[in-house]
């Protein structure tokens, strides 16, 4: 059986690293949840105690950096010199698109491709520092999805189906394998200061899942976390006094509502509060790092400074034992409906760096191995234009990058056709990237479950999805 | 690979399956009686509501739970009617009232209580959109005035005014008021006009757009769809913005349809018609109520009469003690018929007036010159001016002999006309005035000095014209009123001039010198342009030969302008509390009325391409929902004296008795309020009843309780009262282990699901056990601060910072930390669906914010302070002031051994005892039992 965290003594200033494979989900939270599926005799072998992971994991941290709006994949990831060929002429057949009509007709990329790394990976011009990493990440561009609206489309790549009310990736990850890091929460997002993406919270919410699971916002400007100080006329053995008071208050609350999640989950985090105040300032601490590394991710640049600090703050998180961290940008900026050309040399110009140096960064400290970085947005975009100068949405094609994590280096994955409109070879569905991405950090996505409404549901709900684990996409190893 | 199901189709099958297969949708139809269940006799409840309840739990093999106890209800009720915590003497008189009627009794108190509509005042806000800025823009501008539609909101949910009404107050009060601008005013009118407000809750960046035209055009065109949005999701449930580009994929809306719906709004914000739009700094309308304004006015007044009284002091003292000197020109403008005789708008001895149009003489129309108590009126509206008002006589400017001079003076009363109006950017005016348009044979002249409130004052020679000249600053002096100014011009060797300006009678240091050429005979002008309006009075044009042709001693001036000096120092003072103590006009509503009148056309635009005008449509409600008999109708011809009626008659459409619009409005507002009591609507999805929405668990109740409502006359107090009255209501919040197995999500409500408080109410209900709650309603917000860290928090200091969530600015990118925490939105659009997170920086939050540690400050303040019954007695008063109950013996316990540990902690301590209770009450404020409802 796994250990778990003890929760007897709190709060806990300890620093009490685990190994990843033998932690759980930290705090009261578990164990009451224990007690909870314990009572329920069915449920006693959940994969949440389950001994281990399911196999042997390659991965044990991601970090998610999410493009919203969907990202124009031929005129970034995936080379089409027929459209080239074709501009101006109609497309020859029916597209599906989300505003269909106003479809006009082929609408070839204004940008230059050519191979890049030594395995030769056709990549846009706007991508030089993807460039540069080409021969350590997996290029697919045989993706497709379920829905050609946004929130739809966030829904199954966030959480497997477009309906609301599921829970995240990110959550069914933390719920399957626990936190590292006692001192941090295991799902941290970083947004954009601007504002919150398209659905907001929700991209991160537990849905179902018990609300220990929900990714914890923090703050790119300012201070990333408020409120960490302990007020200054509260001694440590003072609040070591409130923390015995506030949990015989809430353990005697909790006697009515025994098999509330969230209450469980509201009395954990008071344990996993108290150890973040000690152990954030120093994790978040950017001073910390050479002035060579603050360069390599642009943060002396305007342009990149957001993306490069959060992109950085990310690495510093994973390192210091965060399972599951995601960047979002504000609204849905690559949703390029119009100046599509323009519009995608401003989002790469800011990301493009910072996210190439995220890969070299985790590389060179020996954390890719160990980390999948996935750069990904909802959908992809039609090969015909939208007006005189956009591109429309489209599920049927498009492309996303891995690395780390015991994803292929230099490796392409599929294809869309010769007009970059459907994936046609190797196609990869967002369940088959669920369920790749599970498999990576140990998970069978058949087996990792939660009852909900009366049945076992699941990341990939594989009977209703088919979802399978894209084994192409992973190196091979002797495990 | 395996056959995949993707689910996108199998969601537009169903959708389209269930469209043809029905082709009205539930929430299309009228309002029917609906059947009574028939349940077990042996089943509980007597309220109808409780029998389709059972009726469906008896389908899904759950059981109902029994009664909470007393003060859990009740607190439950404090809560969900009033968003506040009974206090300790409420609670107990309600638990000890076990009358019959004792339930309902309270629930009455509590529907008539202010802070009803408080609470459910934000529930609507919430649903509407509101925001105190204007959003889209990063800038996020302020949006003053948008207050006033809170209080309406809360007036009305608290007057319980009939649903309909209140959503035809909503859509088109400026057109119920049937409001002219000079009409009487009534307390009416002003509720009218401000409740039209709902329709600027959307983002509105016109303000500030700065983009090319297309951009402009998208900025105002996104007001005018959002209003749109805002108003079809709010009051209908309908997702209408995809019917835009094209027909709706989901509902039934047809492009036309959108469009016929927008050119409902279209008067009021005519996206594409560059010359009307008016951004939110532009819509708004003085109503001052008459009484407020009367005594608006009578302050104003009382205070402008104790300036002029000094005022004419100080002229009279002027005039006995001025050294004697030849006066060239004098006008006190106290001419017996009060009529302008010695101005002109043309200069002395010019061909042409100076500008156009030409400046009225008498006439307070601009540009006119009047003279009104005893003052002369510069009334200027224009944006381009160099118009003038002119002396009709000539002067000689060039005194003849060396060391001689000559000044105009003039005293500046104000740097405006309407008290309530801008400061003029410049008080500008001429000497040797004689030409318009360079006609004139003479060179030189029309020397102006352009006097400047802000900064140095420039003077121009021979202005307006293609030779004007800048002769550089003349004076660092600021024009303020209240003061005397002017310029001077003596006479130097060699036929040149030095020229001066003067304040307060003396001329400064500074000097520009001219030559004769520069001086030709000409008038004294004061200059019109850039809608500078002011007021002066006493123009005097002197030179220091006195009468007997002698030069005037120049210590007899020196002594004159210093006793001027202190003497002038009583009415700057005054002029000075004035400017302070004036309070801006009463009776400023930001209200929507149409401003494209007659109204445009309208166009479907193809593609939504704003550049793409397709076929013209005329205003209409939604086909799906319109019957014969409920026909959109826009009363009478449109002029353009009048709004055009449409917005009233689309208020008219959606509210007409028994049609099916009427039904889904009824529908949407039932499934709101039982989603705000239970956590969980009837239909699931609130903000949307379309075809693409969630099913309801319960559609007949949903329908039985729409037909009650319109039945009580649209009274939400009366729904409300009938909710809280059922026993699903009442009934414990107790998990059983069977019913959980069947509904972990208590859809069937086999009990009441415990609920974590809202946002505002967390931090009112910290404010109340304090006893530090600001009760006092309505006004201008309170304002949020962002500290360095991006923490947004409300002052301390602040005024107002102890007033309840509702009154706290609902600034869009700057909502209070604490409240944005616990999931109060940053309002987008709407947000009738709040999140509910559970994450650790709530936690913190608890723990270590200075708001959470001065509340408990301040209540343990509050328990030490009036309670003489001994620690026993002060843990019970805490537990009863935060928790709405007494302690069990185990939490008994447990605070017993708490404060003995904190009183070792803090043994050595001057304020033991306090900082014991605080960490205390803290504590509670922290726990599950004080953040949640059972």
């Amino acid at each position: 059986m796994r250990q778990r965290i003890k929760s007897s003594k709190l709060p806990n200033f300890r620093v009490n690293r685990r190994n990843a494979l033998t932690a759980a989900a930290g705090g009261v939270g578990v164990l009451a949840l224990k007690q909870l599926l314990a009572a329920d005799t069915a449920r006693n072998d959940g994969p949440l105690f389950a001994p281990t992971t399911h196999h042997t994991p390659r991965a044990r941290s991601v970090i998610l950096l999410f493009q919203n709006g969907g990202p124009s994949q031929m005129d970034l990831f995936d080379p089409k010199p027929e459209l080239a060929r074709q501009q101006g002429r109609p497309y020859p057949g029916k597209v599906e698109a989300h505003f269909d009509k106003q479809v006009r007709n082929l609408l070839a990329s204004p940008f230059r491709f050519g191979p890049r790394g030594d395995c030769g990976m056709e990549l846009s011009e706007t991508l030089p520092h993807l460039g540069g990493i080409a021969d350590d990440i997996t290029l697919v561009r045989s993706m497709v999805t379920d829905s050609v609206d946004h929130e739809q489309a966030l829904r199954v790549i966030h959480t497997g189906n477009p309906f609301a009310g599921k829970a995240s990736w990110g959550s069914w990850v933390v719920y399957g394998l626990g936190t590292m890091r006692e001192e941090l929460p295991a799902y941290v997002v970083l947004t954009d200061p601007a504002g919150l993406p398209i659905d907001g919270t929700r991209n991160w919410s537990a849905g179902f899942l018990p609300a220990v699971y929900q990714g914890t916002q923090f703050r790119s400007q300012g201070s990333a976390v408020l409120n960490l100080s302990t007020p200054g006329d509260v001694s440590p053995l003072a609040r070591r006094h409130q923390f015995d008071l506030l949990r015989q208050l809430n353990a005697e609350h909790l006697k009515g509502q025994p098999q509330d999640a969230e209450l469980q989950a509201r009395i954990s985090n008071y344990e996993l509060a108290a150890r973040m105040q000690s152990a954030v300032p120093a994790v978040l601490d950017i001073g910390r790092e050479t002035q060579l590394t603050r360069r390599l991710y642009g943060l002396d640049n305007p342009v990149t400074a957001d993306y490069g600090k959060r992109c950085l703050m990310a690495r510093r998180l994973v390192e210091q034992g965060v399972r599951f961290v995601s960047i979002y940008l504000q609204s849905q900026p690559w949703d390029t409906h119009s100046k599509n050309a323009q519009s995608l040399r401003g989002l790469c110009a800011r990301t493009d760096q910072p996210a190439a140096a995220l890969v070299t960064d985790l590389k060179r400290r020996g954390l890719l191995d160990s980390t999948i970085v996935l750069f990904a947005g909802e959908f992809g975009r039609l090969p015909v234009s939208q007006g005189p100068d956009g591109r429309d949405h489209n599920r049927h094609g498009f492309s996303v990058w891995l690395a780390g994590g015991g994803f292929k280096r230099g490796y392409v994955h599929g294809a869309t056709d010769e007009l970059g409109y459907q994936s046609v070879e190797d196609i990869v569905s967002v369940h088959d990237l669920h369920a790749t991405l599970l498999h990576a950090l140990g998970l069978d996505h058949r087996r990792l479950h939660y009852p909900h409404e009366g049945r076992d549901d699941s990341l990939t709900d594989e009977p209703v999805t088919g979802a399978e684990v894209a084994a192409a996409l992973l190196e091979t190893t002797s495990a | 690979m395996r056959p995949r199901i993707l689910l996108v189709w199998l969601l537009a099958a169903q959708l389209s399956a269930a469209a043809e297969n029905d082709p009205l949708h539930w929430s299309f139809r009228s309002l029917q009686q609906v059947v009574m269940p028939e349940v077990p006799p042996a089943s509980r409840g007597h309220n109808p509501v409780d029998a389709f309840v059972t009726a469906a739990q008896v389908v899904q093999g759950v059981q109902a739970s029994p009664p909470a106890q007393r003060e859990v209800l009740i607190r439950r009720l404090y809560f969900g009617l009033l968003g506040l915590p009974p206090s300790p003497s409420e609670l107990d008189a309600a638990v000890q009232d076990t009358t019959p009627d004792g339930y309902s009794r309270l629930v009455e108190r509590l529907l008539a209580s202010p802070q009803y509509g408080e609470h459910w005042g934000k529930f609507w806000l919430d649903a509407a959109g509101y925001a105190d800025s204007n959003g889209y823009f990063n800038a996020d501008t302020n949006r003053p005035w948008a207050h006033q539609y809170r209080d309406y909101v809360i007036r009305s949910w608290n007057a319980d005014t009939p649903y309909p009404q209140f959503i035809k107050e909503q859509l088109a009060g400026d057109e119920l008021a049937d409001f002219a601008p000079g009409d009487p005013v009534t307390e009416r009118v002003v509720r009218l006009l401000t409740a039209t407000h709902f329709l600027r809750n959307g983002q509105d960046g016109s303000g500030e757009s700065d983009g090319n035209p297309d951009e402009v055009i998208v900025d105002r065109a996104t007001v005018l769809e959002g209003t749109l949005q805002i108003a079809m999701n709010t009051l209908l449930g309908l997702t209408i913005q995809c019917a835009r580009c094209h027909d709706h994929k989901f509902e039934p809306i047809t492009q036309r349809e959108y469009y016929q719906l927008q050119a409902v709004f279209y008067p009021a914000f005519p996206a594409l018609h560059n010359d009307l739009w008016r951004t939110p700094q532009q819509r708004f309308i003085d109503v001052p109520l008459p009484q407020t304004l009367a005594r608006w006015q009578s302050r104003e007044t009382r205070r402008d009469a104790l300036v002029a009284q000094a005022r004419r002091q100080l002229a009279e003292w002027v005039a006995a003690n001025r050294p004697p000197a030849a006066i060239h020109f004098a006008d006190d403008f106290q001419t017996p018929a009060g009529k302008l005789v010695n101005w002109s708008s043309t200069a002395p001895g010019d061909d042409a007036p100076g500008g156009q149009p030409v400046v009225q003489i008498d006439s307070a129309e601009a540009p006119g010159a009047l003279i009104r108590d005893g003052v002369l009126e510069i009334h200027e509206a224009g944006q381009s001016g160099n118009r003038w008002l002119s002396t009709r006589e000539a002067i000689d400017w060039t005194p003849a002999a060396e060391g001689e001079w000559i000044q105009v003076t003039f005293d500046l009363v104000d740097d405006k006309i309407d008290p309530a109006g801008k400061s003029a950017a410049r008080i500008g005016y001429y000497i040797a005035l004689h030409d318009y348009d360079d006609s004139s044979s003479r060179a030189g002249g029309n020397l102006l000095v352009d006097g400047n409130p802000g900064g140095p004052t420039y003077v121009q020679l021979d202005y307006p014209g293609s030779d004007q000249r800048s002769l550089g600053a003349i004076t660092e002096t600021r024009y303020r009123p209240g003061r005397n100014y002017g310029v001077r011009i003596t006479r130097l060797a060699g036929n040149q001039f030095r020229l001066q300006h003067v304040v307060d009678w003396r001329p400064e240091d500074k000097s520009i010198t001219l030559r004769a050429d520069d001086l030709p005979d000409g008038g004294f002008g004061v200059e019109y342009c850039c809608d500078r309006s002011f007021r002066i009075d006493n123009v005097l044009i002197e030179s220091n030969t006195a009468q007997g042709g002698t030069a005037v001693d120049a210590d007899l001036w020196k002594v004159f302008y210093e006793q001027y000096q202190r003497r002038a120092e009583t009415l700057r003072e005054l002029i000075e509390t004035r400017a302070k103590q004036r309070q801006k006009k009463p009776g400023r509503v930001a209200w929507v009325t149409d401003v494209a009148r007659p109204a445009p056309v309208v166009h479907v635009l193809e593609r939504g391409l704003y550049a793409e005008p397709g076929a013209a449509v005329v205003p209409g409600g939604l086909l799906r929902l319109t019957d014969a008999d409920n026909p959109y109708v826009v009363p009478g011809p449109e002029t353009p004296a009048r709004s055009s009626g449409r917005r009233r008659a689309l208020a008219e459409w959606l509210t007409r008795d028994g049609s099916r619009p009427a039904a889904l409005l009824a529908r949407v507002l039932v499934n709101r309020v039982w989603k705000h009591h239970f956590g969980r609507g009837l239909v699931p999805t609130p903000d949307n009843l379309g075809q693409s929405g969630t099913p309801p668990t319960h559609l007949e109740l949903l329908d039985y309780l729409a037909t009650e409502f319109v039945h009580n006359g649209w009274s939400i107090k009366m729904l409300n009262h009938q909710i809280v009255h059922t026993a699903v209501y009442r009934q414990s919040s107790a998990p059983r282990r069977a019913a959980l197995a069947v509904d972990s999500q208590n859809r069937w409500l086999w009990r009441f699901s415990p609920r974590r408080l809202e946002a505002e109410s967390i931090r009112d209900a910290m404010l109340s056990a304090s006893g530090e709650l600001d009760r006092r309603m309505f006004g201008r917000y309170v304002p949020t601060t962002r500290r360095p860290d991006g923490n947004v928090v409300v002052e301390e200091s602040q005024r107002g910072s102890r007033r309840r969530g509702i009154y706290l600015q609902q600034r869009r990118t700057q909502i209070n930390s604490l409240l944005a925490l616990f999931d109060a939105p940053s309002m987008v659009s709407t947000c009738g669906d709040r999140n509910r997170s559970t994450v650790p920086l709530q936690s913190l939050a608890l723990l270590n914010s200075t708001f959470v540690r001065q509340r408990a400050l301040a209540m343990a303040g509050r328990i030490l302070g009036d309670d003489r019954s001994g620690e026993s007695g002060q843990i019970t008063r805490a537990f009863r002031l935060a928790l709405g109950r007494p302690p069990v013996s185990a939490e008994h316990a447990a605070a017993v051994e708490f404060l003995g540990k904190q009183r070792v902690v803090y043994a050595a301590a001057a304020d033991r005892d306090r900082r014991i209770w605080t960490d205390f009450c803290q504590m509670l404020f922290a726990s599950n039992a004080f953040l949640y409802v059972e």
